[in-house]
């Protein structure tokens, strides 16, 4: 069932920085009909749990729910076994169902996920036409978990309850509930943490762990990139929760602090700084002197490598200017990525980011850098003022890139490669320099013939 | 032939849930739909997320700005609203935040405002702009049902009554998974007969790859509400793809003078024999020399192309209009269909005959990978081939999405000229797993 109280709960998180602004109750992101164009509660829970690979992921809906939505995101898995996150599972229901309910079409599908498949896990996603009709998911999962004697969670976010972020929320309410404190793990070491909010897209997350196993730190379990079901089960054993640019899993780790006694860190590992300041707030909560020496020395040594590998880039870029037109924490992170590479973000929007995220953002930018509220607008006139050189930003601003002559990234389209860590920040340059270089934008200004030559008659 | 025992399963179900699904939903198909229709605002009567899956899907698809709005049904309106005040308030915000007049909206359902219950009918009367309301729950039908739907939707609920034809005027409906160039292949091709030709829907002028300084906040191009309104003059409708029928007839209802020409598809020599003749036989003129010298190309391909396809297994995937198609197509020269994997259930499956016909997923369409030399299906399928290294069968990406290949919205697999590309695709494709394979 949907838990009205629980939602309300979440919308109104108290860890979170932007509540403090607002009234009682007010919370959250509420959709405005018509305006509101980001994904449902249901995307953001799948978008959370989908990179446990082990797990089946079960969407209990209509067709459009899991239809358009499967094999979207490139999650990378290490998992030997049969990668589930690149498959799709989904009832499908129908007509009957919607009459009749679909408890039965969900049994069913059950069993015959554990007969073909034999996951680890099911996760069970409800969603705006199965919890309108009231089906008892809760009960049809109790049930399969004791017949087949694995966890099958219920994760309670249709799409009607709200957007994204309060279905991740959920989403790490489910785990918590059902996943997390079920298990022991075989071995427990001082320096064992959980990674939050990472869902290593585009390998995101094999770009710093390299540095993290150096030093000696042991991520126990991960919620939920590279993730496994049996690990996540013993995330309560873990000294540290580690938060990686998601606020929406705030609450989750609040709670396994006041469960668990487990403390918890936010950090970003985009850029040379971020990484760098990230690796530093780990072993710094971890307390261990050791472990600090060791991570200074570590960090050292792979940002003079880094240091060596940018210099032709930093050369090649001295001067330019950008500006970063794109959502929520990508505001300051790619800016701090760009930074990292001596290019000067003179301009960055603030839409859809939250009061931490605008700090951070005018930190970053210093006094000069402008915050646009309203990009769209806006980029146009501060590329002339500024005398921009690139704009980065989502597939529609391509044209005023073009109108302006400039060189143009999107950022906002399902990337292929990752940014994250040092050796994100090299394919960052890379692409930097291939839209520099590329006579493309300029081409595509030139004037037709029929623009262009007169056809007086003779 | 062999008898069709697969389509008589899959009437009824047998296995309770979809595994790697190749369907796609009846408010997508509708959503596209509206995308063909000019200054058009695409509304879909949902909570967000079904519109956002939407957009993601069609711009990746199409690599093309994609207008779409919703209602953002919440779990208060999803419980107590009846629908007028979040579509009327949605209207009103979307209008105003953007300063803009659309020509139409299109307003169309899903599973949760169906299973509400919601008037999207009623609530017309409120809304001065003109408007189309379609119902598409998605647990019924699929994408090109939802299209169809929509196109019937507009002509019934905008074209208005006539008792004369212009004897000129041509109507076009072509089915969902006819690219925008293919459209306007089709169109170019009346026009060379003389027609005033129209489009419902017609992608041909929206999602065409076309650069121009679209902004994505309307549709662009596409057929007007103006020309729909007087649809009802054409003395000549032609649908292609049996699910387009229900559009047709809707027509001929508002004008009975007007002829009906159907063809199940436009894809190799036959259909589009079938199709000239139908236009010299209106026209009483000789097709243009260009058109007598691709059916010989079509022909020499087909010799050329027989050995290799004649001598090879296929299995199709997609909507059951494009699966006849292509089915019949590359039957024409010898090819074996072992399965046509179909979205949803049609009578058109009926017609097919392969080796095996069903409705199912990707899961049921991989058993019969390899028996294969060549799947044709979504890309979707790209991975589950290669997953287990059992089948070494190509793969020709055609259907929804494809968002590996760009400009999927040029490729023209009809008439004798896209006829004549399709098979050398096929071919080509044969001979590298074949031979190099
Ligand atoms: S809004 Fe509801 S019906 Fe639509 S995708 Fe989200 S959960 Fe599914």
């Amino acid at each position: 069932m949907v838990n009205r109280a629980k939602i309300k709960e979440l919308l109104n998180e108290s860890a979170c920085s932007h509540s403090k602004d607002k009234k009682p109750g007010e919370g959250c992101d509420k959709p405005k009909p018509g305006l509101a164009a980001g994904g449902c509660a249901f995307d953001g829970a799948q978008i959370s749990l989908f990179p446990y690979a082990d797990a089946v992921h079960l969407v209990h809906g209509p067709q459009t729910c899991l239809g358009a939505s499967w094999e979207t995101r490139e999650t990378l898995s290490s998992y030997e076994g049969r990668d589930h996150t690149v498959m799709g599972f989904t009832t499908g229901i129908r007509t009957n169902d919607v009459i009749f309910g679909g408890d039965k079409r969900l049994a069913d599908s059950i069993d015959f996920i554990m007969k073909e498949y034999a996951p680890e896990a099911i996760f069970v996603y409800s969603t705006c036409v199965t919890a309108l009709v009231g089906d008892d998911i809760d009960m049809t999962c109790k049930l399969g978990s004791e017949k087949h004697g694995v966890p099958i969670v219920p994760v309670h976010a249709p799409g009607f309850v709200g957007g994204k972020n309060l279905g991740s929320r959920l989403a790490g309410e489910a785990v918590l509930e059902h996943l997390i404190g079920t298990k022991e793990p075989e071995f427990t070491t001082p320096y064992d943490i959980n990674l939050i909010g990472d869902y290593n897209v585009t390998g995101d997350m094999w770009q710093y762990l390299p540095i993290l196993d150096k030093i000696g730190i042991r991520v126990l379990s991960s919620m939920s990139g590279d993730g496994r079901v049996g690990s996540i089960r013993t995330a309560h054993r873990a000294k540290l929760n580690v938060i990686v640019c998601a606020k929406s899993l705030i609450t989750l780790c609040r709670k396994m602090k006041e469960q668990y006694d487990i403390p918890w860190i936010s950090v970003s590992f985009y850029g040379k700084r971020d990484t760098a300041f990230a690796i530093r707030e780990i072993v710094n909560a971890l307390g261990d002197e050791k472990l600090i020496a060791k991570a200074e020395e570590v960090l050292a040594e792979e940002e003079e490598k880094l240091e060596a590998r940018l210099k032709p880039y930093k050369e090649m870029f001295a001067g330019k200017k950008a500006v970063l037109n794109t959502g929520g924490n990508k505001a300051w992170s790619i800016a701090s990525g760009l930074q990292d590479l001596g290019i000067e973000v003179v301009a960055t929007s603030i839409r859809k980011s939250t009061a931490d995220d605008i700090e951070k953002a005018k930190e970053y930018l210093g006094p000069d850098g402008i915050l646009m509220k309203a990009p769209a607008s806006e980029q146009s006139k501060v590329i002339d003022e500024k005398g921009a050189h690139i704009l980065l930003a989502g597939g529609r601003s391509l044209y005023t890139a073009i109108k302006k002559k400039i060189s143009f990234i999107d950022v906002n389209q399902e990337k292929k490669v990752s940014y994250g860590g040092f050796e994100g920040l090299l394919n960052l340059a890379e692409d930097l320099k291939s839209a520099f270089n590329n006579p493309v934008f300029a081409n595509v200004s030139k004037k037709a013939p029929w623009e262009t030559v007169s056809m007086e008659a003779e | 032939m062999e008898v069709n025992y697969a389509i008589e399963l899959s009437k009824h179900e047998h296995k309770p849930l979809q595994i790697n699904p190749i369907k796609h939903s009846q408010p997508m198909g509708a959503a596209l739909a509206f995308y063909g229709i000019r200054n058009c605002l695409p509304l879909m009567h949902a909570s967000q997320g079904c519109a956002s899956y939407t957009k993601v899907f069609f711009t990746r698809h199409f690599n093309e700005p994609i207008p779409m709005y919703n209602t953002s049904v919440s779990d208060i309106t999803a419980v107590l609203d009846g629908g007028d005040y979040s579509i009327l308030l949605s209207i009103e915000n979307i209008t105003k935040k953007n300063k803009f007049k659309p020509e139409i909206i299109g307003l169309h359902t899903t599973g949760l405002t169906e299973t509400k219950g919601d008037d999207v009918r009623g609530v017309g009367m409120h809304i001065e702009i003109p408007y189309c309301y379609v119902n598409t729950p998605d647990y019924e039908g699929g994408m090109e049902s939802g299209w169809a739907l929509t196109a019937k939707a507009l002509i019934d609920q905008h074209t208005r009554p006539y008792d004369q034809v212009r004897p000129n005027k041509l109507l076009l409906l072509p089915h969902v998974s006819m690219q925008p160039v293919e459209v306007e292949k089709i169109k170019e091709m009346c026009e060379n007969f003389g027609f005033e030709t129209y489009a419902l829907p017609d992608l041909s002028t929206s999602m065409d790859g076309f650069f121009g300084e679209q902004q994505g906040k309307l549709a662009q191009g596409g057929i007007g509400i103006d020309e729909i309104e007087v649809l009802g003059n054409c003395a000549t409708v032609v649908s292609i793809g049996s699910s387009m029928r229900i559009a047709a007839e809707a027509l001929l209802v508002k004008n009975p003078k007007i002829r009906h020409i159907h063809f199940d598809h436009l894809m190799g020599q036959d259909m589009n024999d079938n199709f000239v003749a139908s236009l010299m036989e209106i026209r009483q003129i000789e097709p243009s020399p260009s058109v007598k010298r691709w059916r010989g190309r079509l022909q020499d391909v087909m010799l050329d192309s027989h050995f290799l396809i004649g001598s090879s297994r296929f299995v199709i995937t997609g909507e059951p209009d494009m699966c006849i198609g292509m089915t019949e197509l590359i039957q024409s020269v010898g090819g074996t269909i072992e399965a046509v994997v179909s979205t949803v259930y049609s009578p058109v499956l009926e017609k097919i005959e392969a080796k095996k016909v069903f409705v199912g997923d990707l899961e049921d369409a991989k058993v019969h990978f390899k028996n294969a030399d060549l799947v044709i299906s979504n890309f979707h399928a790209e991975r589950i081939l290669h997953i287990d290294e059992q089948s070494h069968a190509g793969l020709v990406l055609r259907g929804f999405p494809n968002y590996e290949e760009l400009g999927n919205q040029l490729k023209n697999d009809q008439l004798y000229e896209g006829s004549t590309y399709f098979l050398l695709e096929i071919a080509n494709k044969l001979r590298e797993v074949k031979h190099h394979g």
